[in-house]
């Protein structure tokens, strides 16, 4: 549980960082988002029900910093976010006898993919709302870009937080020799 | 699936239906009292980011400094080190003093406030400023600098509030522009091309023959934005299909906004 609390604590202090981490001006004004992959090692490291409470609380935490209300309007309802990260962490959650092997690999990769898929779905909400589907390079620079940068940062990310576990003798880990 | 987990997932179902069902006055209040909370922690954020850029600033011209001067003595650092705080100090009294003229000069009410954070998200433009409803801000306040037109309010919590800039789509201004009697809406893109954003003038006439730096102002038409505000100059001009457009480029350079204004009414 002490694992569990430290995550919740990382996620609220990531989603701050990231209103202070720039854009990258030479990758599109690509944004780095980190709260994403420290949602997915949770998804693999916790067990279902404490994994649901983790997809909830950074996706109230998103919703509540990002959505706006413009005109009385709600472009992206709160709560939108919960499910995305609920679904996608699931999918995480189901490769779990991976991870407790010591297949990291496959998560990292699968983290960038799914920090992109959660871009796209923000995009194609508001896109669905705003009217005219668009595609230029720069937007799928953008969509792809934050989810490149997600599956570049996850390993060192992964490692540290496996570490943390490891630190407070959290029992859901894989075998140490094969993660390490 | 064991007990406990579809029990998980019926409370988690749950949680997010309530959630989902929220209108958008309450959403409003949900964003509000989740940024009241994380102000602390943003305005810290926000101190603690501007000291890294200090630091890092000084220890370029430093660098610099040796490359140029391979000889220097450890006194001459430091006085140049002295020296390039006091520049700081200096540029940051001549930026308030401009902010502090402005305001006087100004014929709408203003509240100056300074830029704390940027945009986390891909695809809305906003920044959060350090003055909230204990300052008198509510939502839908337009925000000016003294070149231009920000942006308008969304949010805000007591300390805190989030404006939505010109450079997003859904910030949509009337204006009209300068020596003609053109009016149109002024809205950003959905993604900026490049660092500096573009704005676009649409539903013009198709028979306005608007010239490359014509400036464009809030025509006061809607409600939000007062008249006489400053939006942009025009960039270039074309006849659609039903309509006249034109690009703008912003009167402000909203990628470097430090101090901003929020207009409370005319004096």
């Amino acid at each position: 549980m002490i694992f569990f609390f430290l995550l919740l604590l990382l996620v609220l202090a990531a989603q701050i960082a990231e209103f202070f981490i720039p854009v990258l001006p030479w990758l599109y004004n690509a944004h780095v988002y980190l709260v994403p992959v420290i949602v997915f090692y949770g998804a693999m490291a916790l067990p279902f029900p404490l994994m649901l409470a983790l997809a909830l609380y950074a996706g109230i935490l998103l919703d509540a910093l990002t959505v706006q209300v413009i005109g009385g309007k709600v472009e992206i309802s709160i709560g939108s976010s919960i499910l995305l990260y609920a679904v996608l962490g699931g999918i995480m959650h189901g490769l779990r006898p991976l991870f407790a092997r010591g297949r990291w690999e496959v998560h990292c990769i699968l983290s960038g993919v799914c920090t992109s898929v959660i871009v796209l779905a923000q995009y194609l909400m508001i896109t669905f709302r705003r009217g005219s589907l668009i595609f230029t390079r720069e937007i799928w620079w953008q969509i792809g870009a934050p989810g490149l940068i997600a599956m570049a940062l996850a390993p060192i990310l992964f490692w540290f937080l496996h570490w943390m576990a490891r630190m407070t003798a959290y029992s859901y880990l894989p075998e140490r020799d094969r993660f390490e | 699936m064991s007990r406990t987990n579809i029990i998980a997932l019926l409370i988690f179902g749950a949680i997010l239906g309530y959630f989902l069902t929220f209108g958008p006055e309450t959403t409003r209040k949900f964003k509000s009292g989740v940024y009241g909370l994380l102000a602390p922690f943003l305005s810290g954020g926000s101190g603690l980011q501007k000291q890294i850029t200090s630091v890092r600033t000084g220890l370029k011209s430093l660098e610099q400094l040796e490359r140029e001067n391979s000889t220097l003595q450890v006194d001459n650092r430091a006085l140049r080190a002295t020296n390039q705080a006091l520049r700081d100090v200096e540029h940051e009294v001549n930026r308030l003093r401009h902010a502090l003229n402005y305001r006087d000069r100004s014929v709408f009410k203003l509240i100056a406030a300074e830029v704390m954070t940027r945009d986390s998200s891909t695809w809305w433009r906003t920044v959060t400023i350090n003055r909230g409803k204990r300052d008198g801000i509510e939502a839908d306040m337009p925000v000016a600098t003294d070149e231009g037109l920000v942006g308008k309010t969304t949010t805000a919590s007591d300390n805190i509030a989030v404006v939505l800039l010109v450079s997003d789509e859904n910030c949509k201004v009337a204006a009209s522009v300068e020596g003609s009697r053109e009016q149109g809406i002024v809205s950003g893109e959905r993604v900026i091309e490049g660092l500096n954003p573009v704005l676009n003038l649409n539903f013009l006439s198709k028979q306005a023959d608007l010239k490359p730096g014509q400036k464009v102002y809030t025509s006061g038409v809607g409600g939000v934005f007062p008249s006489g505000l400053l939006i942009g100059v025009i960039k270039t001009f074309r006849v659609r299909e039903l309509d006249g457009q034109a690009q703008l480029t912003p009167a402000v350079d909203l990628s470097h906004l430090e101090d901003v204004f929020v207009v409370t009414g005319r004096k």
